[in-house]
């Protein structure tokens, strides 16, 4: 069977949402349910044991065959995430964190410096290590050395919906990685997942453009298939593209020539 | 003599901001509001995170003339204790309110920094998020105030026309235009998260101050990058003290300025307070509003008491209880949230230096 294997968890879907754009939780759970994912990411911050209608995190801990990723949005330091993970960790019981360290609230970029610090630390910790980061083939390697599960590399900006931007740095990270690659952010249409999934990543997230779709959980629907098949094609192998033009007059039958 | 500083009044980063202000057509403000429309739900999701403000008290030193709590009126003067805090937080809380803005006047001996910085504490112990809009302080005590829990400041430079301000601000510590265009930077600089900046349309041209409150933010966003921004739109409301605007904004061009700053700042957080009537509010909840004020009291002691109308700061046009107004967001399928901060990210952020 052709799996996603995350460090000793294994899933049959490779679609993991985002949980936190949605119009209402009950849109959000069709979403989910809809898309197929067993993985799904929800930050710390919307936790809300105060006051439950505002809970994301009750809601999906009821959902079978769902796993939970808290993730560290709203951290700017590494510091800050690893506090965040161990409350996530107390609260969730999950060992999967996704760590999100964006300095600047404006455009969320991920900080490589603190996040290549919190994984480390987190690692060592025994937690499963999801780092968000910019295409970066060397941080990835990096992240990959202290032993995080997986490297989640943005396909364009956060909410951007310019799919895969940063396409050329991602499929070195891919080629060169010995984690899953998950592309991260950026994702507009399922056709980008699909290409993502082509390319060679393990898996993709998604969450604007489900969220903020007139039908989330049809979207979320299109988006399952879509990464499914992007899987596939991967895995039967796409036909090479053309490249060059054949030369009519043959550029080799000097090989073999006696003298 | 006041000198503003050049990125105040620099033209070269604003030209398509004036072109959308300037421009008063119809059809140009459907444009733009589709366009916002589109930009808000891409960046910002369909969620409307929420807050409420506690006035602390209503002592004031300064002499705006447009302002009801301003130190010549006979509004009478009033400050919470802290047993009155609290009870005002745990009757915010039953309302649902996670997410407080603490008030004050300008700074006097009654209200000064020691107290603010106790209420921070008190309000940090139960609630999620906690920011504060008072007088300036310095670096030293911005930083204080982070280690309590603040986590962002609202100032308002009100206006940016120097001579209107200079008219406005009739005495006090207020009076001092650059000290508190300089605000923003010691908040940052002592490791205040977020920066709220605002004016008060209906004291200057509109769109003048517009233009000046788009380049003080993008000043800010490029000397302090970690910083966060959210920009705020009130607008002037009758007062206590009966001021009449002398430039009164209408809903389309309220509407317009908004419009174009979630264009021209696609990753802003924008503000907008019950000073609007519901059905503004409504509206621009979809089109780029993504911060709201809920059942909101503006009189010092008013979550228990009840508002006594005259009294407030300003008079509230959205007086929907915190569920009406959340079932109003959701027929427009928009999650209203009251959590949208965690604890653990609290304490001076880094914003230690500028870039120079």
């Amino acid at each position: 069977m052709d799996h996603l294997q995350l460090a000793a968890h294994t899933f049959s879907s490779r679609l993991i949402l985002g949980t936190g754009k949605f119009s209402s939780a009950a849109v959000m759970l069709e979403a989910v349910k809809a898309s197929g994912a067993q993985l799904v990411t929800v930050a710390l911050r919307r936790f809300n044991r105060e006051q439950l209608e505002d809970d994301l995190f009750g809601p999906l801990s009821e959902l079978p065959g769902i796993t939970l990723m808290p993730n560290t949005s709203g951290a700017s330091t590494a510091a800050e995430a690893i506090k965040a993970a161990n409350i996530s960790r107390e609260l969730s019981g999950s060992p999967f964190i996704k760590v999100e360290i964006h300095p600047n609230p404006q455009h969320l970029m991920p900080d490589p410096i603190e996040t290549m610090e919190a994984a480390r630390v987190l690692a060592s910790e025994g937690f499963l290590v999801m780092p968000y980061i910019s295409p970066d083939p060397v941080l990835a390697k990096r992240l990959e050395e202290v032993g995080c599960a997986s490297v989640m590399p943005l396909g364009s900006a956060i909410g951007s919906g310019q799919g895969l931007a940063s396409a050329a740095m991602l499929s070195i990270i891919i080629r060169e990685s010995s984690i899953p690659v998950i592309v991260d952010a950026g994702l507009r249409a399922p056709s980008e997942a699909a290409r993502a999934m082509e390319m060679g990543c393990s898996a993709v997230l998604v969450n604007s453009a489900i969220a903020a779709s007139d039908n989330p959980a049809e979207m979320a629907a299109a988006f399952r298939d879509s990464t499914d098949a992007g899987r596939r094609a991967f895995k039967a192998g796409l036909m090479r593209e053309s490249r060059e033009a054949v030369a009519t007059s043959p550029l080799t039958s000097f090989l073999g020539e006696q003298s | 003599m006041t000198i503003l500083p050049d990125w105040l009044t620099d033209n070269n980063d604003c030209r398509e901001l004036k072109a959308m202000l300037r421009n008063r057509s119809p059809e140009s403000l459907e444009t733009m509001a589709a366009r916002s429309r589109a930009m808000t739900l891409r960046r910002f999701g369909r969620t409307m995170p929420l807050y409420a403000p506690l006035y602390l008290s209503n002592y004031c030193s300064s002499g705006c003339a447009y302002c009801g709590f301003a130190s010549d009126r006979t509004t009478p003067r009033r400050k919470l204790d802290e047993e009155e805090i609290r009870r005002e937080i745990a009757a915010m809380k039953q309302l649902g309110i996670q997410d407080i803005l603490l008030l004050t006047g300008e700074r006097t001996a009654a209200v000064g920094f020691e107290y603010l910085k106790r209420a921070v504490d008190i309000a940090a112990e139960s609630m999620q998020r906690v920011t504060v809009e008072a007088f300036p302080m310095s670096v030293e005590e911005y930083r204080e105030l982070a280690g309590s829990g603040c986590t962002g400041i609202t100032i308002y430079q009100e206006t940016y026309d120097l001579l209107q301000y200079e008219a406005l601000h009739r005495w006090g510590p207020k009076k001092d235009y650059l000290y508190r265009l300089a605000t923003p930077e010691r908040a940052l600089e002592g490791g205040i998260k977020t920066i709220g900046l605002g004016v008060l349309f209906g004291l200057s041209d509109p769109v003048t101050d517009a233009l000046m409150l788009y380049r003080h933010a993008r000043h800010l966003e490029k000397t302090y990058w970690r910083g966060g921004i959210s920009i705020s739109f009130p607008r002037l409301r009758p007062q206590t003290g009966g001021y009449e605007p002398t430039y009164p904004v209408d809903d389309h061009l309220l509407a317009r300025i908004i419009l174009a700053f979630r264009i021209a700042m696609p990753d802003v957080e924008l503000v907008l307070s019950t000073r609007e009537k519901p059905s503004f509010r409504d509206g621009m909840a979809g089109l780029a509003i993504t911060r709201m004020s809920i059942a909101s009291r503006t009189t010092v002691g008013g979550y228990l008491e009840g508002e006594s109308s005259g009294e407030g700061q300003f008079e509230i046009s959205d007086s929907r209880t915190a569920e009406e107004f959340c079932q109003a967001l959701r027929s427009r399928r928009i999650e209203p949230v009251f959590k949208n901060w965690e604890p653990a990210y609290n304490g001076p952020s880094r914003n230690t230096l500028p870039c120079s």
